[in-house]
C-alpha cells in the first residue's frame, strides 16, 4: 500500500480508534489522524482535508449520521468520501446512510489485516 | 209409470188438479143456477102477461059496458068511464106488448089483438060520436051492429087473449118441471163432483206419498246402514231432491270411508303412538308405534295401566299432569321418562284430550329422547362456549353495523376499565382513541370511524389505539367477523391488549442493538490487538506467544461469528432479516464465495472446483454468498486433506440448483433431519474441533427459505455428502415479486440503491461474513 493517504477517523472509542489506526498503517505510509468526537472531526476535516474519513456510527452527543450530514453541509469538506465503519449490522440501515452520502458501510469488528485493502478498493471503486 | 217428477211438482200436482176439478165443477154449477133464474123470471113474466091480458080483456068488457050504459044514458059518468078507458086500452097494450117481449108466436097474438082492438075502439069512436050527435038510431044501429062487431071482436080478443094466457099457462105448467129437473141435476153434479174430488185428491195423495215414503224409507236405511258401517242401498233413480239428497248421502258416505281409511292408515303408519286410556288408566287401544317406542307390541299393552311404563320418579308428576288434564277438559301436553321393554328409558311427550262423554283420555305419545339429548348436547355446548368466553384472555365485543355496543365479556371490561351495562348500547368508538378527536355524538362521525374500522380490520387483524375508560390509550390487534344472527348481522371484534407484546418488542430491540453494540465494540479491538500481534505487526513474537495469541485470536473471531450468528438466527426468526432482491448473474455469487474461501481452503490443503455458469437468479446477492461460504466452508472442514470440494449450477425447471459436494466422511441417515436446526451437530465434539456455532446451517435454511426456495442434503456415510438449495431463476421474479410481505422477510427497497456499485458490495461482502469463514 503506498502511503500517500491521508486518513480521518473518527470515533468516540480510544481503542477502536487506536486499532483502527495501526490496522491501516500495518503495511506502512498511511498518514491517519484521529478524533474522538463529532465536532472534532468536523474541524480536523476541515483543517486538514484528508483523503478519506472513516466515521463511527454510534457516538455521544453528535452521531455518525449527523456528523456526516454536517460534513456535507461545509462546502471545505462536502467532497471527502465518508467511510461508516459500525457495530450495527442492519441492511436497511446502511441503506440510510448511503442515502445520505455514505460512500460505503464497514462493519465492526473488522479484520485488521485487509481493513487497508478494503478502504482501497472501495476509492478505487468510487473513482472508477 | 214412472214419472221423473220433482218434489215440488208432484205438490203442485196434488193441489192444481183438485182445484181445476172443482173449478170446472163451480162453473157447471153457476151456469145451472143461472138457468133456473131465468126460468122464475119467465115465469114471473108469464103471470104477469096473464095477468095484463086478463086486465085487457076486462078494459074491453068495460068499454063495451060504459058505452052501453052512455048511449042509454048519455051520462057524462060513461062518457068519462069511456074515455079513460079508452085511454087506458092503448097503454095496457103497450105494457103487453113489453111482457110478451121477443115470442114470435105471442108477439102474433099481439099483432092479432091489436088489429081487434083498434077495430073494436073505431067501432066504439064511430058509436059514442052517433050517440054525441044525437043520431041514436044510427047510433043504436050502430050499437047493435056494433055490439055484435064488438061481441065478436071482444070474443076474438077474448080468444087470443085465452091464446096468449093459455101459452103462457103451458109455458108456466113448463117451468117447475124443468126447474125440478134441473134441481135434481145440480144435486147430483155436487154429490158426484164432491166425491170424485175426493176421490182424485186421495188417489194423488196416496200415489205421490208412497213414492217419496218408499224412496225416504231408503235414505233412513241407508244413515243406519252408514252407522253400521255396512254398504249402502243402490243409489236411488230419478231426479227429484230425494234422488239428490240420496245422491250426496253416498258421496258423503264414500268420504266418510275414505277418511276413515285414511285415518287409519296414519294412526298404522304414525311414528308416535297414538292411543286412548281410560278413566281407570288403562289402554284401550294402541296404535302399533308402541313397538318403536316401547318395544311392547298392541296387544302387549291393551288392559295395562299405563302408569306402569313411567320410571317410578316420574309417577307423581305423571299423576298430577293427567288430573290436570281431566280437569282441563281441554288439550294438554306433558313429558315424563317411560321404560321400554329391554329397560332402557324413553323421553315421552303426551299430547293428550280428555273427552268427558267418552271417558277417556286420547293421547299421541311422542318420543323426544334424541330431542332431549340433542337439547342437552346444545345446552352443555352453549354453557361450554358461554364459559370459554367469559374466560377467554381475548377481548370479545359484538357491535351492529352501525357500531353500537351488543355485549362485551369479561376480558374486555378488563381490557377497558368499563363494567358491561355501561358500555351496552354505547358506540364501539368510545373505546378508542379516536373519540378524543371525534365526537361520539355526531351521526357522521361514528359513520366515518366504522368505516375505518371495517377497512382495517374485517376478516383481518388490524391495529388501533384504543382507550380506557380512565383516559389512558394502548395499543390493540382487533379483527372483525360477521355473524348473521336472528336480529340481523353483527360483528363480532376479537381484541388483543398487545401493549405487553410491544413493549417486551421494544425490550428486544433494545437488547439486541446493545448486545450488538457493547459486545462488538471491546470485541473489535480484543480481535484488532490479537491479529496484529499474531501478523507480528508489532514485532516477532517469541513462538509460544505466538501460539497463544492465534488460539486468543481464534476464540476471540468465534465468539464474533457466534454472535453475529445469533442476530442473523434472531432476524430471520422475527422476519426481519434484510434482504435486497435483484437480478443477479450466480457466477458473481460463486465469485466471491470463492475469493472469501480460497484461503481458508487452501490453509485445509483443500482444492476447490468451479465451473462458470450463465445462471442468473432473483435474489439477494450478499445473503446467497452468505449461504455458499457457510456450506463451502462446511464441506472443507469436513473433507480430507488433498481432496476436492466441487461446486455445481445446474438449471432445471422453475429452478437454479447449487451443490456442493465434498468427500467427506458423510452424514449419518439420523442426523440429516436435523441437520438444518439450530445448534444441532454431527458430534458434540465438532464444535470444538472444527469451530462453528451450529447455527450456520439453520441461517442458511431461513435464507434460502426467504427466497421462497429449498434446501437439503444427500449423504453417504463414508463416501461425503451433496449440500444443494435451488432457489428461483431470474424469470420467475414477478412471480416473487407479487408475494406477499412474509415470505420474504422484507420487501426490496427501491431499485438502485441497493447494490449499485459492485465492488462495494463485493467487499462490504467480504467485510460482513469474511469472520465466518474461519469458523
Amino acid at each position: 500500500m503506498r502511503g500517500e493517504m491521508k486518513v480521518l477517523i473518527i470515533d468516540d472509542e480510544e481503542d477502536t480508534r487506536q486499532i483502527c489506526s495501526m490496522s491501516l498503517g500495518l503495511i506502512g505510509g498511511d498518514q491517519v489522524l484521529e478524533a474522538a468526537s463529532g465536532q472534532e472531526g468536523l474541524a480536523l476535516a476541515a483543517d486538514q482535508q484528508p483523503d478519506v474519513i472513516i466515521l463511527d456510527l454510534i457516538m455521544p452527543d453528535m452521531d455518525g449520521a449527523e456528523t456526516l450530514q454536517k460534513l456535507r453541509q461545509n462546502p471545505d469538506t462536502a467532497g471527502i468520501p465518508v467511510i461508516f465503519l459500525t457495530v450495527k449490522g442492519m441492511f436497511s440501515e446502511f441503506e440510510r446512510l448511503k442515502s445520505l452520502g455514505a460512500l460505503a458501510v464497514l462493519t465492526k469488528p473488522f479484520d485488521p489485516v485487509q481493513l487497508s485493502a478494503q478502504i482501497q478498493g472501495i476509492l478505487n471503486a468510487a473513482k472508477a | 209409470m214412472r214419472l221423473n217428477l220433482k218434489l215440488s211438482h208432484k205438490g203442485l200436482i196434488l193441489v192444481s188438479v183438485p182445484l181445476i176439478f172443482e173449478l170446472i165443477f163451480l162453473a157447471t154449477l153457476t151456469a145451472l143456477l143461472r138457468q133456473a133464474e131465468i126460468e122464475v123470471q119467465r115465469q114471473v113474466r108469464s103471470k104477469a102477461i096473464i095477468s095484463q091480458a086478463n086486465t085487457l080483456s076486462k078494459l074491453f068488457y068495460d068499454a063495451g059496458v060504459a058505452m052501453g050504459g052512455y048511449s042509454i044514458t048519455k051520462s057524462p059518468l060513461f062518457s068519462d068511464r069511456y074515455d079513460k078507458i079508452v085511454r087506458q086500452i092503448p097503454q095496457d097494450l103497450n105494457e103487453l106488448k113489453n111482457l110478451v117481449g121477443d115470442n114470435a108466436r105471442q108477439q102474433q097474438i099481439l099483432q092479432n089483438l091489436q088489429g081487434i082492438t083498434i077495430t073494436g075502439l073505431k067501432i066504439l069512436n064511430e058509436a059514442k060520436a052517433a050517440i054525441d050527435d044525437n043520431r041514436v038510431d044510427v047510433a043504436q044501429f050502430r050499437a047493435r051492429h056494433m055490439y055484435k062487431e064488438i061481441r065478436s071482436l071482444a070474443d076474438r080478443l077474448q080468444d087470443e087473449l085465452r091464446g096468449l094466457t093459455e101459452d103462457e099457462r103451458k109455458i108456466e105448467s113448463e117451468g117447475p118441471e124443468a126447474q125440478n129437473r134441473s134441481r135434481a141435476t145440480v144435486k147430483i153434479f155436487l154429490v158426484v163432483g164432491v166425491v170424485f174430488n175426493v176421490l182424485l185428491a186421495v188417489a194423488l195423495a196416496l200415489f205421490f206419498s208412497r213414492g217419496i215414503g218408499k224412496r225416504l224409507n231408503v235414505l233412513t236405511d241407508n244413515t243406519i246402514r252408514l252407522a253400521r258401517g255396512e254398504p249402502l242401498n243402490d243409489p236411488l233413480t230419478g231426479s227429484d231432491e230425494i234422488a239428490h239428497l240420496d245422491g250426496v248421502f253416498h258421496s258423503m258416505a264414500d268420504a266418510l270411508i275414505e277418511a276413515n281409511r285414511k285415518e287409519r292408515a296414519i294412526i298404522e303408519n304414525a311414528v308416535d303412538v297414538i292411543c286412548s286410556i281410560d278413566v281407570d288408566g288403562k289402554f284401550v287401544a294402541v296404535s302399533p308405534a308402541c313397538f318403536n317406542v316401547w318395544g311392547y307390541k298392541p296387544e302387549e299393552l291393551m288392559g295395562r295401566r299405563f302408569i306402569e311404563l313411567v320410571l317410578p320418579e316420574d309417577h307423581q308428576e305423571t299423576i298430577r299432569s293427567v288430573r290436570a288434564v281431566r280437569a282441563e277438559k281441554g288439550r294438554t301436553q306433558f313429558e315424563n321418562r317411560t321404560r321400554r321393554k329391554d329397560g332402557s328409558i324413553v323421553t315421552v311427550l303426551w299430547s293428550t284430550y280428555w273427552s268427558e262423554t267418552e271417558r277417556s283420555m286420547f293421547c299421541v305419545a311422542h318420543d323426544i329422547t334424541q330431542r332431549k339429548l340433542a337439547e342437552e348436547a346444545i345446552k352443555a355446548s352453549e354453557m361450554r362456549i358461554r364459559t370459554i368466553i367469559e374466560n377467554m384472555l381475548v377481548g370479545l365485543i359484538i357491535v351492529t353495523r352501525e357500531g353500537i355496543i351488543e355485549s362485551i365479556n369479561p376480558s374486555s371490561e378488563r381490557m377497558f376499565g368499563y363494567r358491561a351495562e355501561e358500555l351496552v348500547g354505547k358506540h364501539l368508538m368510545t373505546l378508542f382513541h379516536d373519540s378524543t378527536l371525534f365526537a361520539v355524538t355526531s351521526a357522521q362521525d361514528c359513520k366515518n370511524f366504522m368505516e375505518g374500522v371495517f377497512q382495517k380490520s374485517l376478516n383481518r387483524v388490524g391495529e388501533f389505539d384504543a382507550l380506557k375508560r380512565i383516559g389512558e390509550d394502548f395499543p390493540i390487534e382487533m379483527s372483525l367477523s360477521e355473524l348473521e344472527t336472528a336480529e340481523g348481522k353483527r360483528y363480532l371484534a376479537n381484541i388483543l391488549d398487545v401493549s405487553e407484546r410491544r413493549e417486551v418488542e421494544r425490550l428486544k430491540k433494545e437488547f439486541v442493538s446493545t448486545v450488538s453494540h457493547e459486545l462488538r465494540t471491546p470485541l473489535t479491538s480484543i480481535r484488532g490487538s490479537l491479529t496484529l500481534l499474531n501478523v507480528g505487526a508489532l514485532g516477532a513474537l517469541p513462538d509460544q506467544a505466538k501460539k497463544v495469541v492465534g488460539i486468543a485470536e481464534r476464540n476471540t473471531i468465534r465468539l464474533i461469528t457466534l454472535i453475529n450468528d445469533i442476530l442473523d438466527i434472531e432476524k430471520l426468526e422475527s422476519g426481519k432479516l434484510d434482504m435486497v432482491l435483484d437480478t443477479i448473474p450466480l457466477s458473481n455469487v460463486l465469485e466471491r464465495s470463492d475469493q472469501a474461501v480460497r484461503a481458508f481452503a487452501e490453509q485445509n490443503g483443500i482444492r476447490l472446483e468451479m465451473t462458470p455458469t450463465p445462471a442468473s437468479v432473483y435474489a439477494d446477492g450478499d445473503r446467497l454468498v452468505q449461504v455458499l461460504v457457510n456450506l463451502i466452508s462446511n464441506a472443507v472442514k469436513f473433507s480430507p486433506k488433498g481432496a476436492a470440494v466441487t461446486i455445481t449450477v445446474e438449471e432445471i425447471p422453475n429452478w437454479v440448483e447449487v451443490k456442493v459436494i465434498d468427500r467427506g466422511r458423510g452424514i449419518p441417515a439420523k442426523y440429516k433431519g436435523l441437520l438444518f436446526q439450530r445448534f444441532q451437530q454431527v458430534e458434540a465434539s465438532d464444535s470444538r474441533k472444527k469451530g462453528g456455532t451450529g447455527l450456520g446451517l439453520a441461517i442458511c435454511k431461513g435464507i434460502i427459505e426467504a427466497h421462497s426456495g429449498n434446501i437439503g442434503v444427500e449423504s453417504e456415510e463414508g463416501k461425503g455428502s451433496v449440500f444443494w438449495f435451488r432457489i428461483p431463476p431470474a424469470s420467475s421474479r414477478h412471480l416473487l415479486e407479487q408475494k406477499p410481505a412474509q415470505t420474504l422477510s422484507t420487501a426490496p427497497p427501491p431499485q438502485g440503491v441497493a447494490i449499485n456499485q459492485h465492488g462495494q458490495t463485493t467487499q462490504n461482502a467480504l467485510a460482513g461474513k469474511e469472520d465466518k469463514l474461519v469458523s
